[in-house]
């Protein structure tokens, strides 16, 4: 245990930087006993910062905050977030960037590398010993009682050697600097450790909001890190041609954006636990060719989770048989299940005496002094200087007990508590982090901070990403670091600048020698992303029918029809299947498939552009808006020309810009049949004989094809010509025939499922689009009755169930 | 000393699924094991209907015997059926070799191993044991301080078999110990459950032993409770000497030979006789059918 203390020293000092304090400086304190990363004990301000706060100073507050907004603009349009927890829901939040980096000198960042690079590498020798020989227990220098009461002691992986030998491949520390200008470790981050991605979000925005400067700057890059652990995880893959997973818990976690983001980034492939399973021993991905070999998951799903077969049973987010694959050595899991017991936070009392013990050198990097209340000696001490003390769990992740938190140290009965309960709890020392400069109200003022480390495992040992990533507290008081740095309760993240004295390597992750250059994805997509993308063509579509309709209706009612009148009460109730004509309820004929729309662009952040994504937010929230506020009914129809102009801007975004990938197929079949059927069904209401006057112009209107229409036919429209323009025109883009070309094209296209097991396969897919596209082409006009278009509708679903039975379960 | 007895021992474990799955995959704990002094297996087959597409044989970390099957083609049930031939070995008759509860901390401190069998395993929570306050307070008016360890056991555990009944419809399988200690009712899984929570809240360490007992008794005696589908009683640890003791408290007895042991765990979730993960389907109904029938000599 350790003696020393982060704790207020007392010695530092309070002082104000000299007469040349810029004028942004006026308001900056600097507090006794505790560090500051812009001045020294001394007062002097650290040379790191000195060109950097006279480059701010030159901007001034207004030119400061003009940057800024370039930075959250940069932030919107990436549409970074992360989801916070409610009491109820988890909401999107804007990522909360503050956009003064922390600067970090190259002599300090050296001392923390060294430090870290040798925790890294102790607790490789901790975790292998615990999933092994157990000599540290033996030893004495871990209480048997800490790892086996551990919830995040993996049982089934004791005895499991990981293939490639290692546990650890991709870690994170918390690390503080105290009173003394020393720097700490105030935790260990070794399950499936988050914020990497958002340390290059932090990075890229910071950068343009300081572009000149950042440019000219002596700041380590961040790109090579990555392109080195990409390498390293491809290297460890077994087989050709296969990609490496990320693995995420999916699009309601909290860190979703960031699993997109760097599947992207890097080029691996978004996975979710659904997506993957075990065959033969082996993790393959469900795609729709089938099953492909996947070997190297990336995770950043919780170990407790990845496999309800063996670990948490109640875990819907995991994959039945993933342990054994793991156990089979064919699978690498980054980093292996149950190195998240490293995070306990009562091995940090153990620490120094193990690292004397297996490497005869003390920690290079001290962890804050932590006592585990298992131990007699330990419970005396923590009652009696309870005060300077934070009690929490002692094992990895969250208190076990029901009643939700650890218990205070101010708690009467807490003698008690610790006797029963001592095994799950730690007394850490109170700490007090250092301050350093954020932006307020056009001055800097000074907010304690901590940073987030990052190191991997490459070919050529551990390499620690040079900065990107430190917290910022919410208030001034520097000590309860916990409380204040905790992002779900508010504060915020800046960017970490290392400055060297000397010009740094500037590589760039395409440009990386040892990764090749990440490609965008032409493989097939995961079976689940598939139909996501299928869905969101086809609520897309549904939308646009039902907006269309919609707006007929109000254009009859507008022009004088009554709700009574039989053409109106014909679009109620064969077109909106609605049972009232409340504008209200007529609407969520539109807003319900474009919830679904969004939900479905959602689960594939990693496939969908930023911009369509946003695009199909601001609509959905338009149509929403437009049912809210009580529109007079005069201005519906001009309302919905709105939202139906953006739902068309957003169908142009997707077609113009998203490559003609398979997941691009997907979305347009789900488009295509979902028009093809809904004309289809359009024109066998419309055109029924016993149909009111005005249901054939109103057809033409639905159809978008009036002024087709006009164009080709000198006659007002009849069945004959609705029907060769509107079902059997080729060339008419709203037309059945037409739609059902494109199916058949794309699903020639498609590629073969190459799962057997699959009642339905490509060919049987083919040929029904053929005959159904071959027999509509041969239909003349007058053999098209709406009987025959109830018929036609029917068999266009008939194929899109045999299109999902062949490629989407 | 009483004699040895061999049994013919057959289980069936039907699952019938709510719609035909395709994608499959299930772990069974249902074959016993062999124990130095205690039970030997002569022959034993796990085997599922229909036949698995893969299966792997392996021990858990506790050393009980684990198997796992897939099934990767549409099937609308799955049974899985074990026989074997066990020989449960005579036992002595319990004298009581346990250390003093007030000795008990030390001895478990000084167990410096993480063996199958440490007791550290069996201490604190587990998946299906929480803290039961109300357990606690019953443990504790129960059990007198000064005594020995196997004493504390035997006596938490006889009060609750005279306070609570034995009921199949008070619970299921996935029911909270408190809430059956509440109701004073429940099955052997439900007994087991709360002696555990009970032993742990005074420091003993306990764990769960899933098994078989045999199906008709020995001429006059009472025939058990629980033979007709898969059983499950408590061991506890009763000192570096005595080692792991059992007690079946739905029975009142000590297991001895009429108890043949499955597995053991921290609670029944270690040792449950089959989990499953379907794709796309639900289980509508499982059966269970269990056949102890003692081999004459």
């Amino acid at each position: 245990m350790s003696n020393s203390t982060l704790a207020n020293s007392g010695q530092s000092q309070s002082q104000s930087s000299g007469a040349t304090t810029p004028e942004l400086l006026s308001s900056y304190r600097t507090l006794p006993g505790v560090a500051d990363e812009l001045f020294a004990s001394s007062g002097q301000m650290r040379p790191v910062w000195r060109q950097f706060i006279s480059h701010l100073d030159q901007l001034g507050p207004d030119g400061i905050n003009a940057r800024f907004q370039r930075g959250n603009q940069y932030l919107r349009d990436a549409g970074v977030f992360y989801r916070k927890y409610g009491t109820e829901s988890a909401e999107e939040r804007d990522w909360p960037l503050s956009p003064i980096p922390v600067l970090i000198s190259e002599a300090d960042w050296s001392e923390i590398s060294a430090g870290l690079v040798q925790r890294a590498d102790l607790l490789e020798q901790v975790v292998a010993d615990l999933y092994g020989p157990n000599q540290l227990v033996a030893d004495g220098h871990l209480p048997a009682a800490l790892i086996a009461q551990n919830p995040g002691w993996v049982r089934p992986m004791v005895g499991v050697e990981p293939l490639g030998g290692h546990f650890l491949n991709f870690v994170a520390f918390e690390v503080g600097r105290g009173p003394s200008g020393q720097w700490w470790v105030l935790g260990d981050r070794t399950d499936a450790p988050s914020g990497a991605g958002f340390a290059l979000e932090n990075r890229v925005a910071t950068s343009r909001v300081f572009p000149n400067f950042y440019a000219s700057s002596n700041v380590h890059r961040l790109a090579g890190f990555f392109g080195d652990f990409r390498a390293a995880l491809i290297g460890m893959q077994r087989g050709a041609g296969e990609q490496v997973g990320l693995l995420t818990p999916g699009q309601m976690n909290d860190g979703y954006f960031e699993h997109a983001y760097l599947a992207r980034y890097l080029g691996f492939l978004l996975v979710e636990g659904e997506d993957l399973t075990v065959v033969d021993g082996a993790l393959h991905v469900r795609t729709v060719e089938g099953l492909r070999p996947i070997s190297v998951l990336w995770r950043r799903l919780d170990a407790e989770f990845c496999d309800p077969l063996e670990l948490n049973e109640n875990s819907a987010l995991g994959t039945a048989g993933m342990l054994g694959a793991v156990r089979e050595q064919t699978l690498t899991t980054v980093n292996a299940l149950g190195a998240g017991i490293l995070e306990s936070r009562a091995l940090m009392a153990f620490m120094p005496k193990i690292a004397a013990a297996l490497t005869g050198a003390p920690l290079a990097l001290p962890n804050i002094a932590t006592w585990w209340c298992g131990d007699a000696a330990a419970r005396t001490h923590v009652l009696g200087s309870r005060d300077d003390m934070v009690l929490g769990s002692a094992f990895a992740g969250h208190w076990p007990y029901e009643d939700g938190v650890p218990p205070s140290t101010q708690d009467p009965d807490l003698e008690h508590i610790l006797a029963q309960r001592g095994d799950a709890l730690v007394g850490q020392e109170r700490v007090t982090l250092s301050t350093a400069p954020y932006w307020q109200d056009g001055a800097l003022t000074s907010r304690p901070m901590s940073l987030r480390v990052f190191l991997a495992r490459t070919a050529e040992g551990w390499q620690v990403l040079p900065g990107g990533y430190a917290r910022i507290g919410t208030g001034e008081d520097a000590s309860d670091e916990a409380k204040r740095l905790a992002m779900q309760r508010g504060g915020s993240v800046s960017d970490v600048w290392v400055v060297s004295p000397r010009p740094v390597p500037k590589p760039t992750l395409l440009s990386s020698a040892k990764g090749k250059a990440p490609v965008e994805q032409k493989t097939a997509p995961p079976t689940r992303a598939a139909d996501n993308l299928f869905w969101l063509g086809r609520y897309v579509e549904r939308a646009e029918i039902a907006m269309r309709t919609f707006r007929a209706y109000h254009g009859l009612r507008v022009s004088g029809f009554s709700e009574f009148d039989p053409l109106p009460m014909l679009v109620q109730n064969d077109l909106l299947f609605t049972a009232t004509s409340s504008a209200q309820i007529m609407a969520r004929q539109f807003e319900e498939p474009l919830d679904g729309a969004v939900t479905c662009a959602a689960r594939n952040r990693d496939r969908f552009s930023v911009d369509g994504f946003l695009a199909l937010k601001e609509l959905s929230a338009t149509a929403h808006a437009l049912s809210r506020e009580s529109v007079p009914l005069d201005e519906i129809p001009e309302k919905v020309g709105l939202l139906l102009r953006q739902i068309s801007g957003f169908a142009g975004l997707v077609h113009e810009n998203m490559y003609h990938s398979t997941g691009w197929r997907f979305m347009s079949l789900g488009t295509s049949l979902e028009r093809a059927a809904g004309m289809a069904t359009l024109l066998a209401r419309l055109l029924r004989e016993d149909a009111p006057e005005g249901a054939r112009d109103l057809a033409l209107e639905l159809g978008d094809s009036a002024m087709s229409h006009r164009a080709l036919y000198i006659v007002p429209p009849s069945p004959a010509s609705l029907v060769a323009l509107m079902a059997l025109d080729q060339s008419n883009p709203r037309s059945i025939l037409f739609h059902l070309r494109s199916i058949q094209a794309h699903v020639e296209a498609l590629p073969l499922p190459a799962d057997s097991s699959v009642a339905v396969g490509k060919n049987s897919v083919v040929a029904l689009a053929t005959d159904l596209q071959k027999g509509l082409a041969a239909t003349k006009p007058e053999a098209l009755g709406p009987d025959d278009l109830m018929v036609l509708r029917s068999k266009i679903w008939g194929l899109s169930d045999n299109l999902s039975e062949a490629y989407l379960r | 000393m009483n004699q040895h007895v061999v049994y013919d021992l057959k289980l069936q474990l039907s699952h019938y699924y709510a719609g035909p799955t395709a994608g499959a995959r299930h772990v069974v704990h249902v074959a016993p094991l062999t124990i130095a002094g205690r039970q030997n297996v002569q022959s034993l087959s796990v085997n599922a209907n229909p036949v698995s597409n893969a299966r792997g044989d392996l021990k858990d970390y506790f050393g009980n015997l684990m198997t796992q099957f897939s099934h990767l083609s549409s099937h609308n049930m799955m049974q899985i059926e074990m026989k074997a031939r066990v020989t449960c070995l005579a036992q002595d008759d319990l004298s009581d070799a346990s250390v003093s509860l007030a000795d008990l901390p030390r001895e478990i401190r000084g167990y410096k191993a993480l063996d199958a069998a440490a007791p550290h395993h069996f201490l604190g929570l587990s998946p299906r044991i929480m803290t039961a306050p109300d357990v606690a307070e019953y443990s504790r008016a129960i059990v007198q301080p000064g005594g020995s360890t196997l004493a504390a056991f035997l006596a938490l555990g006889r009060s609750l078999h005279q306070d609570m009944s034995f009921d199949s419809m008070a619970t299921t399988v996935d029911t909270p110990l408190d809430e059956a200690f509440r109701k004073r009712r429940g099955v052997c899984q439900d007994f087991a459950h709360i002696l555990i929570a009970g032993l742990r809240s005074l420091g003993i360490p306990a764990r769960y032993v899933s098994g078989f007992v045999r199906t008709e008794p020995p001429e006059g005696q009472e025939r058990l409770e629980g033979a007709d589908a898969m059983h499950a009683w408590v061991a506890a640890w009763c000192g570096p000497k005595m080692g792991w003791v059992e007690y079946d408290p739905t029975n009142d007895v000590t297991a001895k030979t009429d108890h043949i042991v499955v597995g053991y765990g921290r609670d029944y979730s270690d040792v449950a006789p089959i989990k499953g993960v379907l794709r796309a389907s639900g289980v509508a109904s499982v059966g269970q059918a269990v056949d102890v029938v003692p081999v004459l000599a």
